[in-house]
């Protein structure tokens, strides 16, 4: 029966191990835009088209 | 006489997006295309912008961006992004958007009012497949921002905002100086971590608790004490960083010798703790932990569901946001850039197409066609000739011009007038009671009355009951229900509002709109449209051959006043040849074979009608002979007479105007002693306020400089836009113009949802005389305690909600019958 003791430690722990992983979620900003993550997957996995075409320099600059 | 209206403006508040269906879309920007309109790639295009934007897109593989959202475009627009590039060169403009800059990579952030969809975030955050010197962009939509990383050695600033402004997303210098590096309103994150930390707090403890209250038996005594010990270091941290919000807004309380409703929840929070931990110490039972962290969670919850605000938009957009920074000065021919401020009487500058004069001056050279909407909310422009003066608001719509300066920035017109009401924003209102403070006074008062009273009781029976007894009174009568009723109810009532297109600056406005007993109407571009016009034509009617003629001609002046006329007119046009356009007076071109000239009487050779107010005449000589003119008035907006009619019996109406007269389709709705004309601005707020010394709580409907100042003096200052970047001083609403007709109905449900929370402070009342009654008698057991709470905070935000909803719900039925 003693071994609950261990358990409820262990669970403990881990419990405050996920506690602690949202507080630097929140800290890190992840909760700050609930829109654009979900759009920037979208685009993401296509490759440029044809970005070598368009590797020009800015003429102003 | 022929009535038309358009919109130049897409509709760019992103929560009431409007597509309505046309017979041919700009397939970048999804306005209605006119029948000339522009065809590329099989494709249609309402201007040479939409398809310059395509084109670019196309050309960088970003085609995707047509994709995601269905015409997601920003059409071109002049109006809101006045800013000229070269201001980005300066040193002051670049240190308030630059984050960092090392070794040529700089990082700026940008305020983008334009994005309104997923494309658009696709887009921005592709641009380096637009342009290589770009290295990452990532926007922060709630914000409407964008942070670029870029090399600097190819790209300068000013280039990367004319490549933004290229694809249609210019960036608006107001807000970003402020905001970089740091976050705007909105939601906290430290209230997340608060939250986060109760609710862990919550769920444990409660699992914690569960032996004892299913009746585990003294075996299990280590177990037990083992889970109680746990409680009461999970609390520690809840009572210690979760709850601190409650322990300052109650300390400032007392400080002020003001009873708030933080006061009785502080000391409730506080009681369970000390109760519960000397419980748990001197083995008398297992303590409340579970009630307090489950107090403190249902509580965060409420200030979470409040701090929500619509972030996207500006709520005091004041006129340093609006005013240029930099003017051109011009010294014999050499043209400099040079800080408003820093201009002298007697300089010259130049000002351009689209421009913003900053400075009261006199017109020295070109021809002045001043647009003063800015000021007035009156779009049609003035002709100022030579010699004339300027006061400083207009915008110059034409030709360049060259002004004197008359005074500097800081004793213009402009400056003086805004100054009349300098630092009134509307967080200095007046305050006005909240019934949750009225409430809160008696309930605290009660709740201590309560305590000291069990306490001698008590006392005089059973000393040993006293601390328990007194403890027990604090903890359940705490009134987290009673503080979760009116977030709830404001919070909903916000929501549907914004649904609506009636944007709040926050929950608590919905309290101040129902008290609102007054309503006061600016004209001019209130209930007046902004860009629809009234056309009339004084004169023999023209044929329908003589209206071709007049519209192809007018198809070539960037005149407002000749939009107005290719808009209005219908037939198909052909080309006009050897046109000239004289700046300030007209056009004139052959159509056809016969010369045809539009403008001004001088120009045309006829006689100026009279004028009526608020008109504007554009007159028509077709093949030297002089035709008659059309006689140009703005439209009332569609949903005005609806808006006003609805007030009916639930709020008296006041219309105010800077103009002489009242056209009859305004007039109609007003009762003739409650129409006030020729109202200067100090007026429009003076009126308000003698409104207000009668008693009245006035809510003010106005927009432009001109309303600023009775916009701030109001109870409730409510600004009608139609685009998101419009001037918006010291408002507490945002009325998005399509939805003027709304405003009785959003009235009413701000009124019904004050009802809701009153009726929901009783429902919550009971709860507690309820926990009392078990208190004093000595028997309120954790587990009632654990029972009784969340219970209460459950039903009384489950009853707002539904309530909220189905009033909601009846009001718009009722709009729709």
């Amino acid at each position: 029966m003693n071994v609950i003791f261990l358990l409820i430690a262990a669970s403990t722990v881990v419990a405050v191990l996920f506690l602690a992983a949202f507080t630097w979620a929140v800290r890190s900003g992840q909760f700050d835009d609930d829109r654009s993550p979900a759009v920037r997957i979208l685009g993401d996995a296509k490759p440029a088209v044809n970005s070598t075409t368009t590797t020009t320099t800015n003429p102003n600059a | 006489m022929f009535v038309m209206s358009y919109r130049s403006t897409p509709p760019d508040f992103c929560h009431v997006q409007q597509h309505i269906a046309q017979k041919t879309t700009c397939f970048h920007c999804g306005d209605a295309c006119k029948e000339d309109h522009l065809r590329f790639d099989e494709k249609d295009f309402c201007c040479q912008g939409c398809k310059a934007v395509y084109g670019l897109l196309q050309e960088s593989g970003l085609c995707d961006y047509y994709e995601l959202t269905e015409q997601p475009g920003v059409k071109e627009e002049r109006d809101t992004t006045e800013l000229r590039p070269e201001l980005f060169d300066l040193a002051e403009v670049r240190d308030k958007l630059v984050e960092y800059s090392e070794d040529g990579i700089t990082r700026v952030t940008l305020n983008i009012p334009q994005m309104h969809c997923s494309s658009c975030i696709w887009l921005l955050e592709n641009l380096q497949r637009v342009e290589s010197a770009i290295i990452r962009s990532r926007v922060r939509f709630s914000e409407k921002e964008l942070s670029i990383t870029f090399r600097e050695s190819q790209l300068s600033l000013r280039a990367l905002v004319e490549l933004l402004r290229r694809i249609g997303y210019a960036p608006l210098l107001d807000r970003a100086g402020e905001k970089s590096g740091k976050r705007g309103a909105g939601v906290p994150r430290m209230l997340y971590v608060k939250l986060g930390i109760a609710a862990f707090a919550f769920g444990n403890i409660m699992l914690f608790s569960f032996p004892e209250y299913l009746g585990a038996d003294g075996s299990d005594h280590l177990l037990l004490k083992g889970f109680q010990y746990l409680s009461l270091a999970f609390s520690v941290p809840v009572l210690l960083f979760s709850s601190t919000d409650f322990f300052t807004s109650a300390w400032a309380g007392i400080r002020t010798r003001q009873v708030n409703i933080d006061q009785p929840i502080a000391l409730g929070i506080l009681a369970l703790f000390l109760r519960s931990t000397a419980d748990v110490v001197f083995d008398i039972g297992p303590g409340y932990f579970d009630s307090l962290a489950g107090l403190v969670f249902f509580l965060l919850v409420g200030r979470w569901y409040q701090a929500y605000t619509y972030q996207a938009l500006s709520f005091d957009r004041t006129l340093s946001d609006f005013l240029p920074l930099v003017v051109l000065r011009k010294r014999g021919e050499l043209e400099e850039a040079v800080s408003v401020g820093d201009l002298v009487q007697g300089d010259h500058i130049v000002v351009r197409d689209q421009e913003l004069i900053p400075v009261d001056g006199v017109l020295r050279a070109g021809i002045g066609n001043i647009d003063n909407s800015f000021i007035t909310g009156e779009t049609l422009p003035m002709r100022r000739a030579v010699g004339e003066t300027i006061r400083a608001g207009g915008r110059q719509r034409g030709a360049a011009i060259e002004v004197e300066v008359l005074r500097p920035f800081q004793q213009s017109h402009l400056k003086r007038l805004w100054e009349e009401h300098a630092g009134a924003s509307a967080a200095q209102r007046p305050a006005m009671p909240r019934i949750i403070d009225a409430v809160a006074k008696r309930f605290t008062v009660a709740v201590i009355l309560i305590s000291i009273v069990a306490g001698v009781y008590w006392a005089g029976r059973d000393a040993a009951m006293v601390w328990p007894v007194v403890t027990a009174v604090l903890i359940v009568a705490c009134p987290c229900a009673l503080a979760l009723s009116m977030p709830f109810t404001y919070g909903h009532t916000m929501r549907l509002l914004g649904n609506r297109g009636v944007f709040l600056r926050d929950a608590e406005v919905v309290e101040r709109m129902a008290h609102v007993n007054t309503v006061v109407f600016d004209k001019t571009g209130t209930l007046t449209a902004r860009e629809a016009y009234e056309l009339r034509f004084i004169g023999r009617p023209l044929t329908a051959d003589e209206e071709q003629r007049v519209r192809s001609l007018a198809r070539n002046s960037a005149h407002p006043l000749s939009a107005v006329l290719y808009q209005a007119l219908k037939p198909v046009v052909t080309d006009a040849i050897e046109v000239e356009e004289q700046a300030g007076q007209g056009i004139e071109g052959t159509v056809r074979g016969s010369r045809v000239r539009i403008g001004s009487a001088l120009h045309t050779g006829g006689m100026a009608a009279p004028v009526e107010p608020g008109e504007a005449q554009v007159h028509i000589a077709i093949g030297g002979m002089y035709r008659g003119c059309f006689a140009v008035r703005k439209r009332a907006r569609s949903g005005m007479a609806n808006a006003v009619n609805g007030m009916q019996g639930h709020a008296a109406t006041h219309l105010l105007t800077g103009d002489t007269n009242v056209d009859a389709e305004v007039a109609a709705v007003f009762n003739p002693d409650h129409m006030h004309t020729a109202c200067s601005p100090v007026q429009k707020s003076a009126f308000v306020r003698d409104l207000q010394a009668k008693g009245a709580r006035v809510m003010m409907v106005g927009d432009g400089l001109n309303d600023a100042g009775a916009l701030a003096q109001s109870d409730v200052g409510m600004t009608v836009s139609e685009t998101s970047a419009a001037l918006t001083p010291a408002s507490d609403a945002i009325l998005d113009a399509r939805s003027l007709d709304r405003l009785p109905q959003a009235l009413m449900l701000a009124r019904r949802a004050r009802r809701i929370v009153v009726a929901s402070l009783g429902l919550s009342l009971m709860y507690n005389v309820t926990g009392v009654s078990y208190a004093v008698a000595g028997k309120l057991t954790p587990l009632i305690a654990a029972i009784l709470m969340p219970l209460s905070s459950v039903t009384v935000v489950g009853f707002v909600t539904l309530a909220t909803y189905v009033t909601a719900r009846r009001l718009w039925r009722k709009e729709i019958d």
